[in-house]
């Protein structure tokens, strides 16, 4: 199938016409290409996610005529398989715990999304954003330990040094664990996973098991 | 990082308030110290502030920055290379490994007696033939800016330098006047030093007290002839202007120094150092000596040098007005690019994004609840890692760092605006003619 | 032994040095083109982006004479380092580098001054052309390295521009447009005829150029991120100094043309593979 090659600079269209996506960029009323890559052309979905009606009040005056709009991007899927890519607020990413602290957990942000990074990213994921209840009562080391692979949300940007993390929802957590002994352990609830040689408990902060 | 980037702690609010309020089209741009466009920030200037020097100057703006620039000249033995070899490129490496034979000459007032001799050995007389003047080299200058705060190899401050540095030597005619004999020149040390942190960007600063500072320089009379080695003139009071003054200017300076004893050298109509200003544009309007902050919204910026020169009468085309009046004969030497810092000033988010004001385009940032329980969803497009932060058309008075550069039209009529008759720059000479060099 | 005090005479039998004059200006290049340009992306597999940029040799015959080599790698985005403070911006860093080889007289891997003016010069280029939003607190390094000798600083400049803007856009870096540079100058014979102004002067053919100009182009918005001019312009009028930076636009359209050529053929080569 032949694709539409883009290059940077390239006119796509108006942007009256479409929504700029990834690799585009607006400039006078219309979008261009600002990566090297193949145009696709996304139809918006039919069923526009309604958000709470109360919500819809407040933004009534606000012009959401764009969400019909089909969004217009340039992927450079296929062109290169190094795609060097970013943790954004929102993505989720899996990470390794690299150092513990009273106040923080230091991790090395691995995989966004489905891309595996090319570079590490430091991150860090605070107490008060361990879990969504009793966030007082968190304890870092009851959390994590080094080493472990843990599923997170990318919550802020972030200060100099480190996007910020949060483990606040059932399915993120810990997904990997190895135990003190060294072997792979297994989750037994919500905050423990159990050495399957030794039967010692040690406790984390679990993500639920698809 | 150039030194352009000053960290400027400006929200993206008063950012877009800035530049709004500069590129203000009816009744001119407002700017926040009430100046008009073309207006200068005052300034004290003095020279021959240091004694031990050949020329110096001092210039403080009224913001508090301030620079000093010191002019030293040694004799140097002139390279004689072993065959004709006429150097035309200019990124040819200087390989003048002349033996530094030649003394340092600190030229003070108060060592007048001090006998002025060149200790240089009488030996080869080998290059006979060699053509007269034309042999000069851009090596005889050296020029070296010191900012504080910053490293000496400072990729802002090597492109400071080399800024002032080209202007010098742009039209080859100021090395011309460091030519001695066939066998020596002088060579020129340039320091110029910027006292105070640098609270704009120094380049006008810089450039017009080096203008200053070669305007009060003096070398000390030759007394020897053609070819010999150089001898020269104890009296300081005698010692020759690097620019010759005319008759009028120089008439306060013959209070101190008997009258020039080169006749057809006052006569001459005075040439003028290069000056280099800095000219920034936002939306339509060109800006002339912009502070730290409002080249912090700047669309473009450019430094344009220029200098004044006798009238030449190579140019019998020139549809201009001839150069008989007493208008200045200008000359573009220069012309560079300068890295707005507008560009690193982070945006603003506008309403319809910006999920706190609850924006609909939440597609970059989802709230918390959703994207968390459903890593895998399916309308997940915003989180698939190839999003971006979103893009989003223009909005009035939320700020963007421009993106770009600028058009073909505005850079020519920023030159333009330099060059014209009764511009800036001949404002500026004229200011700087003012100024009593002693 | 031999006869150190004087000066002796070859031992063997030698031949007399014949000195060839080489055959003229060959094929004068037609004053309205720019020398032919090699462009190629992709030739550093380490690098996230990377491009190699040589010139057309006009006369191949004179001796020593070399034709300008780049090649441009850019590593990143990438994480600062901790000392960096926070960025919403991408962090820009260029460096431009002679290879020790690269001029007549070697040099070490020191750089000298004429290598971050350039550098300065190439970041202005850029910074225009690079949508740095898009990558917050991540920086980029992007090495020019000349690789050949005997050119003169604009042009040498103009071929970095033009190959980092073909490796950024190999890197994936949003960008408004590919930035190409050129170079136009005024030079004359001499002081009888009048000058004359070319497009991608080679220094070498030549007698004396009294003024040039090194323009980065954005053609998709008609934009200059960043201008060179210095030299001499006979009088104040600006008629000389305009037709100067038009014909520079010109070599900068010329050289983009070759940057677009070749980043369609890199994207048809990846659909190929993949």
């Amino acid at each position: 199938m032949a694709q539409t090659i883009a290059i940077p600079g390239q006119l796509l269209g108006p942007s009256s016409k479409y929504v700029a996506g990834p690799g585009t960029h607006i400039h006078e009323a219309n979008l261009y290409s600002s990566v090297l890559g193949t145009v696709t052309i996304a139809q918006p979905e039919k069923k526009i996610a309604p958000g709470p009606a109360k919500r819809l009040t407040k933004i009534a005056g606000l012009p959401s005529s764009s969400a019909q709009l089909p969004t217009i991007s340039v992927s450079r899927t296929g062109i290169s398989e190094k795609r060097e890519v970013l943790p954004e607020v929102g993505n989720v990413v899996l990470c390794r715990v690299t150092r513990i602290q009273p106040r923080q957990a230091t991790v090395a942000i691995l995989v966004v999304g489905d891309t595996v990074l090319e570079a590490e990213w430091q991150g860090v994921i605070r107490p008060q954003d361990v879990r969504a209840t009793e966030k007082d009562k968190v304890k870092i080391y009851e959390s994590f330990r080094p080493g472990d692979i843990v599923r997170a949300q990318v919550i802020s940007l972030g200060d100099q040094a480190s996007y910020y993390l949060a483990t606040a929802s059932n399915d993120l957590g810990v997904i990997m664990a190895t135990s003190e002994a060294g072997n792979v352990m297994y989750p037994v609830s919500w905050k423990e996973y159990r050495d399957p040689e030794t039967g010692l408990n040690e406790n984390r902060k679990v993500a639920k098991p698809f | 990082m150039s030194s352009t980037s000053q960290h400027l702690l400006l929200s993206p609010a008063e950012l877009a308030y800035l530049h709004g309020s500069l590129s203000l089209i009816t009744p001119g741009p407002i700017r926040p110290d009430g100046r008009s466009p073309t207006q200068f920030r005052p300034l004290t200037a003095e020279t021959g502030i240091l004694p031990g020097t050949n020329g110096s100057a001092r210039i403080c703006f009224a913001d508090g920055t301030e620079a000093v620039v010191g002019v030293k000249a040694e004799v140097e033995k002139t390279p004689v290379p072993p065959y004709e070899f006429v150097a035309s490129t200019e990124g040819r490496k200087g390989h003048s490994s002349a033996p530094k034979k030649s003394s340092r000459k600190s030229k003070k007032t108060t060592t007048e007696d001090e006998e002025i001799s060149m200790d240089v050995d009488e030996d080869d007389e080998e290059a006979a033939g060699v053509n007269e003047k034309a042999r000069v080299s851009p090596d005889w200058v050296e020029l070296s800016v010191e900012i504080p705060g910053l490293r000496d190899d400072d990729s802002g401050t090597v492109f400071l330098t080399s800024m002032l540095t080209e202007a010098l030597l742009a039209d080859g005619e100021f090395v011309k006047k460091l030519w001695i004999n066939r066998r020596f020149h002088w060579k020129l040390y340039l320091d110029i030093i910027l006292i105070s942190p640098p609270l704009s960007y120094p380049l006008p600063l810089l450039s017009l007290t080096t203008h200053l500072a070669l305007l009060a320089t003096r070398l000390p009379r030759l007394k020897s002839e053609a070819d010999e080695d150089p001898m020269f003139d104890d009296d300081w009071a005698a010692a020759t202007f690097l620019y010759p003054r005319q008759d009028t200017t120089s008439a306060k300076a013959s209070n101190k120094s008997p009258k020039q004893p080169s006749a057809a050298a006052a006569a001459a109509p005075a040439s003028r150092p290069p000056i280099t200003l800095l000219v920034m544009a936002v939306g339509d309007n060109i800006i002339f000596d912009p502070s730290k902050e409002e080249l912090a919204v700047a669309d473009s910026a450019v430094a344009v040098s220029v200098a004044e020169g006798p009238s030449s009468e190579t140019e019998p085309e020139s549809e201009s007005i001839p150069a008989t009046s007493t208008k200045r004969n200008l000359h573009l030497l220069s012309v560079r690019t300068i890295d707005p810092p507008s560009r690193l000033t982070p945006p603003g988010v506008p309403n319809s994004v910006n999920a706190a004001a609850w924006g609909t385009m939440t597609a970059a940032t989802p709230t918390t609840t959703t994207a968390a329980t459903a890593p895998a969803n399916e309308s997940g497009a915003a989180k698939h890692p190839d999003a971006r932060v979103t893009e989003t058309e223009d909005v009035v008075g939320v700020w963007k760092a421009p993106r770009g550069g600028a058009k073909f039209g505005m850079l020519g009529a920023m030159v333009a605006k330099v060059l014209e008759r009764g511009g800036v720059a001949e404002e500026v000479l004229d200011g700087l003619e003012g100024v009593d060099l002693t | 032994m031999a006869d150190r005090r004087r000066i002796n005479g070859p031992v063997g039998a030698t031949t007399p040095p014949i000195f060839d004059k080489p055959a003229g200006p060959a094929a004068a290049k037609t004053r309205d083109a720019i020398r032919k340009i090699f462009l190629k992306t992709g030739i550093t597999p380490s690098a996230s982006g990377s491009a190699y940029l040589e010139l057309e040799n006009p006369n191949p015959q004179r001796p020593g004479n070399t034709s300008l080599k780049l090649s441009c790698t850019v590593h990143g985005p990438r994480s600062l380092p901790r000392s960096a403070p926070f960025s919403p911006h991408i962090i820009l860093t260029t460096h431009v580098k002679y290879a020790p080889f690269a001029t007549r007289q070697r040099r070490g891997y020191l750089r000298d001054s004429s290598e971050r003016d350039l550098g300065v010069h190439l970041e202005t280029a850029l910074r225009g052309a690079i949508i740095a939003d898009r990558w917050p607190k991540s920086g980029v390094d992007i090495i020019s390295q000349k690789d050949d000798e005997g050119w003169d600083m604009m042009n040498v400049l103009s071929g970095c521009i033009t190959v980092a803007s073909a490796a950024i856009a190999d890197a994936g870096i949003d960008c408004v447009d590919t930035v190409a540079g050129g170079v136009a100058a005024l030079v004359c014979k001499d002081d009888k005829t009048a000058p004359t102004i070319v497009m991608d002067p080679v220094v070498a053919e030549h007698d004396s150029i009294l003024a040039a100009c090194c323009v980065a182009y954005l053609p998709t918005r008609d934009e200059i991120t960043n201008m060179w001019f210095k030299g001499r312009l006979p009088g104040a009028d600006m008629m000389v100094y305009d037709k100067l930076m038009e014909k520079s636009l010109v070599a900068c359209r010329c050289a983009n043309r070759v940057i677009v050529q070749e980043l369609n053929e890199t994207v048809k080569k990846g659909q190929g593979i993949s």
